[in-house]
C-alpha cells in the first residue's frame, strides 16, 4: 500500500516535470537564412501567438560562413553552409530550442531540393551539441499539408488545444499575407519585413522612372542576405537601376504556363517565375540570375529560362556566388551587364526614332506625288 | 489514356524503341518489350565516346547520370530508334526534370521522336503496364505474362549471377575465371527464349559457379558499396570498381540491385509481405535520418549502420559530383561512421576522375580495413 502511494507521488512528481519542461520553451530560435527569408512573418506570427518569443540569429558574416563552412563537407552549397553558421550562432547565443523545419514539398509532386527536404537530418549529425531541434515535415506530396505542419510544430512544443494552434495559424497568415501584400507592390524587403511585424502597413513610395530596369531571380535567401549576394541590390541601385525581384505564385505560374512550362520544384518557382513575368510583360532591360555555385535545381532552371529570353531577345547574365566571391569581380561582371544593357538600350532608341523619321520622310514623298500628279491633272 | 506526357508520332508497328543504359536492365528489358512485338535498339556501352557527346550537348551543372543518358538517346537515335523510354525513379531527384530538359535538347539537334515516361513514383502496376501498352499495342495477355516473366526471370538470373561473381572473384584460384563464367551466362541469359528456359537460368548459374575453384579458407574482407543508384551499377562511370576491388581480394556487396527494386516498384503492395529494401534502410537510419530526402540518400545511411551491424569491414560511397541527395549523405556519414565503428570512404566521381588516383585511394583504405581486422584479431 505505501509502496503504491510512494509511486503515485513519484509518477506525480514526474509528471509536474514533465508540465514544467513543456512551459520551459519559453524562446525559440529561427536562424536568419533559407525559408526565413520567405516565411519568417509566418513563423513569427505562429510562434507569437503560441506565446513564445523569437529568438533571431545574428546578420550573416564571413565569421558565420567560415563557422559553418567548418561542420559540412565542402561540395555542400553557400546556403546551407550560411544556415549551419547561423544554428552555431544561435547556440553560441544560449538559445536551446531550435527551430528547423523540413520543407519536403509544397504541392503534389512539387519537391524541395535534397537539401533544403534533409536540413534536420544534416544538422542533427554534423553539430555535436546538445540542443532540442523542432523538426516538423511538410510534405504535400504524402498529404501533410500546412495545417499538420503547424500541429506538428505546436505538440514539439507542447501545445496541443487545437483552437490556440488555429488562431496561431491564422495571426501567421495575417502577417504573411500583409508582407507579401507590401513587398509585391514594390516595397522594400527589410522595410516590408519590419512593418509586417509591427502590424502596420507601408505604401510604396511614389514610383521613381529609371534610366534602366532589371528583374533579379535568385532565392529569397540568396539575394536578400546582404552577405551572400554581396548586397546585389543596393549596388543596382547605386548604378540607378530600378530592380524587380518578386512576383505572386499565381502570377508567376500564370507566366510560367504562357512559357510551356510546368513547376517542377518547390522552391524554384521565386526563380522561374520572376523570370518568366518579367520576360513576357517587358517592364525590364535584363535579367540578373543569381545562385549558389553547385547548385543541383538552379543550374537546370537557370538554362531553362536562358533559353526563353534567348527567343525573346532578352539578354541575362548568370551569377554565381560561393564563400569564396570576390566584391571586385563582382562589381565589374555586373557594371559590364548594365553597361551593355544601357548601350543596347540607347541603340534600340535611336533605331527607332530613325524608323520615325523614314516614316514621315515616307508620308511626305507620297503627299508630294499626290501634289504632282494632282497637278499634272 | 489521356496522359498527354505519351508521344503519339509514331504508329506501334513503326516503333523502335531504346532507353538509357543502367547496369545490365537492357536484358531482361528487351526481353520483354520483344515479347510485346516491337523493335528496339540497344545504344553502346558508355565509353568517352558516350561522354563526349553528353557532355557537348548538356550544361555544365548537371550530374553526370544525365550527360550519359543524353549520349545514349543520340546513339539510339542514330541508330534508328524513334521511340525513346525514360524511367523515373521512386527517389524522384532531379531525374524528373531531366525526361523535359533531353525532350528540348533533342528537338533542337533536328531528332524525331517520341518520349514516354515510366513514372515509377510509387508502386504502380497498372500504369506501368499502360505505359507498355502505349509503345507497342500489343493486346494479347499471353504476350504480357510471356515478356514480363522472361523479363523478371532473367532478372533475377543475372542478379544471382552477379552476386556470385562478387564473392568468388575474390577467392577464386585462377584468375579471371569467375568473370569468364559471369560474361558466358550473361550471354546465355540473352539469348534465352522460353519461360521454361529463363525459369532453370538461376539454379544453372548456380551450379555452374560452384564449379570454379575457390580458397574457401581465405580471409577476405568484405566491404559495402553504396550510393548513387546510377553510378553504381554504371561500370563505365565507377570506373568498374567492383572488378577492382574483386582482384584487390575484397569481396563486395552491392545492396542496390536492379531486381529488388524493380520487384519493389512494380509488386502491388498486397503481394509483397518482404521487408523491401528501403523499408530497411528506413528502420536501420533512423537515428540519423527521420525522412527520406529523395535519391538514394537515406540507403545509403542504412545501408552502412546494417554493414556495421552485420559484420561487414568497410564501406565505400561512392556519387557523381554535385549530387544533392549524396551530399546529404556525406555530411551524415561521418558521424555514422564513428557511432557505428565503420570504416567509410567517399568517393566523387565526375568527368574527371583519373583513375590513377581513384585506385590509390581505394587501395589505401583496403590497407586500413586489413590493418584494421589484424587488430581485431590480435
Ligand atoms: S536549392 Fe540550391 S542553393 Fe538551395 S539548398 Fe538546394 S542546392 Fe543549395
Ligand atoms: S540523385 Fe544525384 S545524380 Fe541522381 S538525379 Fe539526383 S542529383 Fe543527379
Amino acid at each position: 500500500m505505501l509502496l503504491m502511494l510512494y509511486t503515485f507521488f513519484e509518477n506525480i512528481q514526474i509528471i509536474k516535470e514533465v508540465m514544467k519542461e513543456k512551459f520551459l520553451y519559453k524562446k525559440i530560435g529561427i536562424p536568419k537564412a533559407l525559408s526565413y527569408y520567405n516565411n519568417y512573418p509566418f513563423y513569427y506570427g505562429f510562434f507569437n501567438s503560441l506565446g513564445l518569443e523569437v529568438v533571431l540569429s545574428d546578420k550573416t558574416t564571413t565569421k558565420t560562413i567560415n563557422d559553418g563552412t567548418k561542420y559540412v563537407v565542402s561540395d555542400t552549397c553557400l546556403p546551407i553552409k550560411v544556415y549551419v553558421g547561423h544554428v552555431i550562432n544561435l547556440l553560441d547565443k544560449g538559445c536551446e530550442v531550435i527551430f528547423i523545419p523540413s520543407l519536403q514539398s509544397t504541392d503534389y509532386k512539387i519537391n524541395n531540393c535534397s537539401k533544403i527536404r534533409g536540413l534536420p537530418e544534416i544538422i542533427r549529425n554534423v553539430i555535436n551539441r546538445p540542443f532540442t531541434m523542432i523538426e516538423p515535415t511538410l510534405d504535400k506530396t504524402e498529404g501533410v499539408g500546412l495545417n499538420d505542419f503547424c500541429i506538428e510544430t505546436a505538440r514539439l512544443l507542447g501545445v496541443k488545444d487545437r483552437k490556440v494552434i488555429k488562431k496561431a495559424v491564422d495571426k501567421g497568415w495575417e502577417i504573411y499575407n500583409s508582407f507579401m501584400k507590401m513587398t509585391q507592390s514594390g516595397v522594400d524587403y527589410s522595410e516590408a519585413l519590419e512593418n509586417a511585424i509591427k502590424g502596420k502597413f507601408a505604401r510604396k513610395t511614389v514610383d521613381i522612372v529609371k534610366p534602366l530596369s532589371v528583374a533579379i531571380m535568385a532565392h529569397g535567401y540568396n539575394l536578400y542576405d546582404e552577405r551572400i549576394s554581396l548586397n546585389l541590390i543596393k549596388k543596382l541601385e547605386k548604378m540607378d537601376v530600378k530592380v524587380y525581384a518578386s512576383v505572386s505564385k499565381e502570377k508567376s505560374l500564370e507566366a510560367l504556363k504562357q512559357l510551356g512550362e510546368v513547376q517542377y520544384w518547390a522552391n524554384e518557382l521565386e526563380l522561374t517565375g520572376t523570370a518568366a513575368y518579367y520576360l513576357l510583360n517587358k517592364k525590364v532591360d535584363g535579367i540578373i540570375a543569381l545562385s549558389a555555385f553547385g547548385c543541383g535545381p538552379d543550374s537546370l532552371m537557370v538554362d531553362e529560362i536562358s533559353y526563353h529570353c534567348k527567343e525573346h531577345g532578352m539578354p541575362l547574365i548568370h551569377l554565381t556566388i560561393d564563400e569564396h566571391t570576390g566584391e571586385a569581380g563582382f562589381i565589374t561582371r555586373i557594371e559590364a551587364f548594365i553597361d551593355m544593357l544601357l548601350r543596347r538600350k540607347r541603340n534600340l532608341i535611336v533605331k527607332k526614332s530613325d524608323s520615325v523619321k523614314s516614316f514621315k520622310a515616307n508620308v511626305i514623298d507620297i503627299k508630294k506625288e499626290k501634289v504632282l500628279t494632282g497637278s499634272a491633272k | 489514356m489521356k496522359n498527354n506526357k505519351m508521344g503519339n508520332k509514331f504508329a506501334a508497328k513503326e516503333r523502335i524503341i531504346a532507353w538509357p543504359r543502367m547496369g545490365r536492365i537492357d536484358i531482361p528489358l528487351k526481353a520483354l518489350v520483344l515479347a510485346l512485338g516491337a523493335k528496339v535498339v540497344i545504344p553502346p556501352a558508355n565509353s568517352n565516346e558516350a561522354l563526349e557527346i553528353g557532355v557537348r550537348n548538356s550544361i555544365e551543372g548537371i550530374c553526370l547520370p544525365y550527360k550519359l543518358n543524353l549520349a545514349n538517346y543520340i546513339m539510339a537515335l542514330e541508330k534508328g530508334a524513334n521511340t525513346l523510354m525514360m524511367f523515373q525513379a521512386p527517389g524522384s531527384c532531379r531525374l524528373g526534370n531531366y525526361t523535359k530538359m533531353a525532350q528540348k535538347t533533342l528537338n533542337q539537334m533536328g531528332y524525331n521522336f517520341d518520349m514516354v515516361i515510366f513514372d515509377m513514383y510509387k508502386s504502380k502496376m497498372l500504369q506501368t503496364l499502360q505505359a507498355f501498352w502505349h509503345v507497342t499495342h500489343c493486346i494479347n495477355p499471353w504476350c504480357y505474362y510471356r515478356g514480363f516473366s522472361l523479363g523478371f526471370n532473367k532478372l533475377f538470373a543475372i542478379d544471382t549471377a552477379e552476386k556470385l561473381l562478387f564473392y568468388t572473384r575474390p577467392r577464386e584460384l585462377n584468375k579471371g575465371e569467375a568473370e569468364k563464367c559471369y560474361n558466358k551466362w550473361l550471354e546465355i541469359v540473352d539469348n534465352t527464349n522460353s519461360i521454361r528456359g529463363a525459369k532453370r537460368l538461376k539454379k544453372q548459374i548456380i551450379a555452374d559457379f560452384k564449379t570454379i575453384p575457390i580458397d574457401k579458407n581465405k580471409k577476405v574482407p568484405k566491404v559495402y558499396l553504396i550510393g548513387e543508384f546510377f553510378v553504381l551499377l554504371d561500370p563505365y562511370t565507377n570506373q568498374n570498381i567492383e572488378k577492382e576491388l574483386g582482384e584487390m581480394g575484397v569481396e563486395v556487396q552491392r545492396q542496390i540491385m536492379f531486381s529488388d527494386w524493380l520487384e519493389h516498384v512494380l509488386k502491388p503492395s498486397l503481394f509483397y509481405h518482404k521487408e523491401s529494401h528501403r523499408e530497411r534502410s528506413v528502420r536501420y537510419a533512423k537515428e540519423y535520418m527521420k525522412r527520406a530526402i529523395g535519391g538514394e540518400c537515406i540507403e545509403t545511411i542504412g545501408d552502412t549502420v546494417y554493414a556495421a551491424k552485420h559484420g561487414i569491414d568497410g564501406i565505400i560511397h561512392i556519387s557523381p559530383f554535385s549530387c544533392m541527395p549524396e551530399i546529404v549523405a556525406q555530411n551524415i556519414l561521418p558521424k555514422v561512421s564513428k557511432n557505428e565503428n565503420i570504416p567509410v570512404l567517399s568517393l566523387v566521381l565526375d568527368e574527371q576522375t583519373g583513375k590513377a588516383g581513384y585506385i590509390t585511394r581505394i587501395e589505401a583504405f583496403i590497407d586500413l580495413i586489413k590493418r584494421r581486422q589484424m587488430d581485431y584479431l590480435n
